[in-house]
């Protein structure tokens, strides 16, 4: 029987799936302490080593997170889909493109700025710091009109490659 | 490194990588946060989910401040956790998180956890520069 991708996806094991995960990456970020804006940025801060400041800990949150991907993804390698739906969902873009490294700038400087990367944000709810809201909102709007620069970026882009080849 | 935390960061860490495991091997999603986050409203065709999975991730760290009291910040017996620099400031940094990883197709979940995990040339070019991008900013504002 063929369904669509809006049935699968809200399907109950779908749905119980999802709390679950969310519910796990959650207390991980409570636990490990990353929804601490100060200490992300002590971690980022690799000027504090040679004085003995620095804070290795999240480096530990990041080699564990993908240790246990690392095993994950060898084990799924062989599957045809998920459980619960029929396909992997993988992102299209495969190359290095202008994109990518406009984005990972923008991105590193924000987080370099405020400690807080999407995750801590939206988890942050739970103790709501003055001036969250304004990050979120913000976070959002800037979610919103990366569609548009992406989509700009990527007509560019085309362009850019017909000239070429 | 007063404040340096191992093992609840390795604790934290290996929740964060079940999380992504259980998330990839029921739904076949890539468990990134600015992804997640960043198509809650058409044309994204699967909204639900989303919300669940944020709404999770607000109820989680709520519940495990109060389970798991005094780790840092959160919670009734932590410390209030707190945002860094003027209003204007976190605007502006927010905004930048936003764009950056909607233009740049990830965060520091979705390139630097699974795409690392998946040896993703792309993640690992992303991850580098944003890195190098954040320590620098934070050397220069020298905020910390």
């Amino acid at each position: 029987m063929q369904t669509t991708i809006e049935q699968r996806a809200t399907s109950v094991p779908y749905l119980l799936t999802a709390g679950l995960s969310g519910t796990l990456f959650g207390a991980g970020l409570y636990i490990s302490q990353m929804v601490d804006p100060l200490k992300v940025l002590r971690f980022l801060d690799f000027g504090a080593i040679p004085v003995g400041g620095w804070d290795p800990s999240l480096a530990f949150v990041i080699v564990a997170a993908i240790g246990i991907m690392l095993l994950i993804n060898l084990w799924t390698k062989s599957w045809a889909a998920p459980l619960f739906d029929t396909e992997f969902h993988l992102p299209k873009f495969k190359q290095l493109d202008a994109p990518l490294i406009l984005g990972a700038v923008l991105f590193g400087i924000g987080w370099g700025m405020s400690g807080i990367c999407p995750g801590p944000a939206i988890t942050l709810v739970a103790f709501m710091p003055e001036n969250l809201m304004i990050f979120l909102g913000m976070m959002f709007v800037g979610s919103y009109a990366g569609t548009y620069v992406q989509h700009w970026l990527s007509t560019k882009e085309l362009a850019h490659g017909h000239e070429g080849s | 490194m007063e404040n340096f935390s191992p093992l609840t960061a390795l604790i934290g860490g290996a929740m964060i990588g079940l999380a992504s495991a259980l998330l990839w091997i029921g739904n076949g999603r890539i468990a990134g946060i600015s992804g997640i986050f960043g198509q809650l409203l058409p044309p994204a065709r699967t909204i639900v989910w989303r919300l669940v999975f944020l709404g999770s991730m607000i109820g989680a760290g709520f519940l495990a401040a109060i389970l798991i009291p005094g780790l840092g910040v959160g919670g009734p017996e932590g410390e209030q956790a707190q945002l860094i620099g003027s209003p204007l400031w976190i605007a502006t940094a927010g905004l930048l998180v936003g764009l950056g990883t909607k233009i740049g197709n990830g965060c520091t979940s979705g390139h630097g956890v699974c795409g690392l995990a998946r040896f993703s040339y792309r993640s690992f070019i992303s991850v580098i520069i944003f890195f190098a991008t954040a320590i620098i900013m934070v050397s220069t504002t020298g905020i910390v």
